[in-house]
């Protein structure tokens, strides 16, 4: 068994074309999504981020200011007392809560500096950004859709020149005037959702950001997302063309060789197994190193749960390799099959796409992917910063091993039925 | 050495071995001749133990191949028909995998390893990769493998199958030596010179049965081969043809020769030397082609050994 393990390593450290699937086209896809990544995401119009709100103001104004945030198609709220709020954001159960404090509706009627606050989680920053994003365009339209009069803009522009002569003030008023017509007709013409609103620097769309939970990792979420989801893809990738050795073998000869010899048939398998996983955890291990290098992630402080987590993706990912090796009964069956099934997993188990703005049946679903076991492991390790002896942490663990189990068990079975019979 | 009895095997409901029964004595050189299809591999198959048989018995070595095949594996050697062999390794180091799944310690086998490759004349190239090996070369390293374990029945199915004449020749001595040391060989083959070179008894396999077996002169005897006269003519026309199979039913044209096919060679020659000039050929050559294997396949099965 060992000696075949070690044979299958020499044989896949002279495969050029192996070594550039492991490990130079996953780096090149690190580097372009880490990259991607690290600009922020962009709102999905049809995801739901969750929006906590807390109103201390309690007027009608401010209830309206919820319905109109409420109804944003991108934004799912929940209105909570502050305190219940703030304790889910420590829990991380939640990114942020957005604080409509006392006086809300005077400061919106005198046309003041909005009492709004976003109390945010920084570890998570992008999904924060992306609330942010949904926030402001309603934000900027308050002042001309919650009763703040012309009047207002007016008063507040004549407030900023100083002047107390009746007749400029009259003529400010009147340009005012003119203005919030043209503002009120662009908004209204040219819709709400533009980046450079006009109206966000004078009118109130600012709000004071507080970071009510410091980021224990220097917020590189959009890099572990980026180095955890490509790996993991490409991993599977990798050990799906480390499976097909089997393939390779029976087609050369050498696997009806290897049945002429007193070993039990199945060593073979197992082989295949040991070297898929040999390799799996050494692909995922310069992955990490090459992250840590030219990206700076930690990994130093995160050892122990990073080894544990690329053991079980490693063991997932690899059963999941001969399995597939073992259920087709040609190359090209595999090839195919391999490439549906990978992405499949990719895109809903959030290796492609960060699992927090997909829509929430999309999450439910991604359960069913390695990928998701596997990129919830490395969130944990990294992002949410668990001990290796945490129970959500050690679940994880425990659901990639399962899997491993399952398909390694399929494999033996497939084995027996496709492999061997066609020799 | 050997013991087959009744052995059956059917494929998609069709029948591949009919109920075939073989003894091979300790040292024997067997070989076993069929046309393709005709049950040669699936015999070797079924004998070195990766493919179960419906039904029949095998001992090999003392082994019951279906009670203990594990055993049997551990004393014979397989030279598969078709080069097996990690193109990517070299020649050394596919030698040092092939033998250590046989449990040979490793000092013994690098030894044995480096002695195969000097009897192989390929000592010098040990380090080169397979893949840059000429077909002949990885053929003399595919045989290699099955001996490390130095196995006391050798099976070898078709293992010269298109190699250079170089290799063929050293092929052929390290295969008399491995004979001559006394290990038991079971050869097939489509060359009929290399089983009438070295086969103590040959059986010939048609339609998954063992149709005659015994020594070459066994069976020339038993059925009856003729021999060829072969007359070569100057002067060779169609009309002759006519003329000639009057007097001649068994012949066949080859260009300006004549094939006479004859069960008693002295008395026709006489004769067709004395009937052609009278019919006014001219003979620029006689020749007596003696009965092979290939003559003997042909009269028992009808079709020629590569059909």
């Amino acid at each position: 068994m060992i000696k075949l393990a070690i044979k299958d390593l020499k044989l896949f450290f002279k495969d050029r074309r192996s070594m550039l699937l492991t490990f130079a086209i996953p780096i090149a896809l690190i580097t372009l999504f880490a990259f991607a990544f690290g600009g922020a995401g962009r709102s999905n119009g049809d995801t739901k981020i969750s929006l906590l709100v807390s109103d201390l103001d309690h007027t009608a104004t401010s209830k309206e200011v919820i319905k109109q945030f409420d109804s944003l198609k991108s934004l799912q709220i929940k209105t909570l007392p502050l305190e219940d709020a703030e304790k889910a954001i420590k829990k991380g159960s939640e990114s942020c809560v957005l604080v409509i404090h006392k006086g809300f509706t005077d400061s919106l009627k005198s046309g003041a500096a909005l009492p709004l606050e976003l109390k945010y989680d920084e570890a998570k920053g992008m999904e924060v950004g992306l609330l942010q994003q949904s926030l402001i365009p309603t934000l900027s339209m308050l002042p001309f859709s919650l009763g703040n009069s012309k009047e207002a803009m007016g008063n507040k522009l004549a407030k900023m020149t100083g002047t107390s002569n009746p007749q400029v003030r009259q003529t400010i008023q009147t340009q005012s005037n003119n203005l919030f017509d043209a503002i009120s007709k662009g908004i209204s013409e040219n819709g709400s959702k533009k980046k450079n609103n006009p109206t966000k620097s004078f009118m109130g769309g600012d709000i004071k950001m507080t970071k009510l939970v410091k980021a224990t990792n220097d917020n590189q979420l959009g890099l572990i997302q980026a180095v955890a989801g490509t790996a993991v893809m490409m991993l599977l990738f990798s050990v799906v063309g480390i499976g097909m050795g089997l393939l390779d073998e029976k087609q050369e000869g050498t696997l009806k060789r290897l049945l002429y010899s007193p070993m039990d048939p199945l060593n073979i398998l197992f082989g295949k197994m040991i070297s898929a996983n040999i390799i799996s955890i050494f692909q995922l291990l310069i992955m990490f190193l090459f992250a840590s290098v030219v990206f700076g992630l930690d990994i130093i402080s995160h050892l122990p749960g990073l080894l544990i987590t690329i053991l079980a993706t490693a063991f997932a990912c690899s059963a999941f390799g001969v399995l597939l090796a073992s259920f087709a009964k040609n190359r090209q069956q595999v090839q195919g099959l391999s490439t549906l099934i990978i992405l499949v997993m990719s895109a809903i188990g959030g290796s492609m796409i960060p699992l927090f703005i997909m829509p929430a049946i999309m999450q439910k679903a991604a359960v069913i992917s390695v990928n998701y076991w596997s990129i919830q492991g490395f969130y944990d390790v990294f992002w949410r910063n668990l001990s290796i002896f945490n129970p959500t942490f050690i679940s994880r663990i425990l659901v990639l091993f399962l899997i491993g189990i399952i398909l390694n068990s399929l494999a033996i079975v497939m084995f027996r039925k496709n492999i061997l019979k066609l020799t | 050495m050997i013991e087959v009895k009744n052995l059956k095997k059917t494929y998609d409901g069709r029948e591949a071995l009919k109920g075939i029964s073989l003894a091979i004595k300790d040292g024997e050189f067997y070989g076993l001749l069929g046309p393709n299809g005709a049950g040669k591999t699936t015999t070797i198959s079924i004998l070195s133990s990766i493919l179960t048989a419906d039904s029949g018995e095998v001992i090999i070595g003392n082994y019951n191949l279906e009670a203990d095949p594990k055993s049997v594996k551990k004393i014979i050697g397989v030279v598969p028909q078709e080069i097996a062999l990690y193109n990517e390794l070299s020649a050394y180091q596919n030698l040092m995998f092939w033998g250590g799944l046989y449990q040979v310690p490793v000092t013994e086998l690098s030894k044995r390893t480096t002695e195969l490759l000097k009897l192989f004349g390929l000592e010098d190239r040990k380090n080169d990769k397979v893949k840059n090996y000429s077909g002949g070369m990885k053929r003399r390293i595919n045989i290699a493998s099955a001996l490390l374990h130095q196995p006391k029945v050798l099976f070898m199915d078709e293992p010269t199958v298109g190699i250079d004449p170089q290799s063929r020749n050293l092929i052929f001595e390290v295969i008399e030596k491995l004979h001559e040391n006394g290990m038991t060989i079971v050869y097939t083959t489509h060359y009929m010179e290399e089983a009438e070179r070295f086969c103590n008894r040959i059986g010939i396999i048609d339609n998954g049965q063992i149709i005659a077996e015994g020594t070459l002169d066994e069976l020339k005897s038993a059925n009856a081969v003729k021999e060829t006269i072969a007359i070569t003519f100057s002067n060779l026309e169609e009309s002759n043809l006519k003329e000639i199979a009057s007097f001649w039913n068994d012949i066949k044209q080859i260009e300006n020769t004549v094939h006479f096919y004859s069960s008693n060679v002295k008395a026709d020659l006489s004769k067709l030397v004395l009937q052609c000039p009278q019919l006014g050929l001219e003979i620029i050559n006689i020749e007596i082609l003696k009965t092979n294997l290939e003559t003997i396949f042909l009269t028992l099965t009808g079709k020629q050994l590569r059909d």
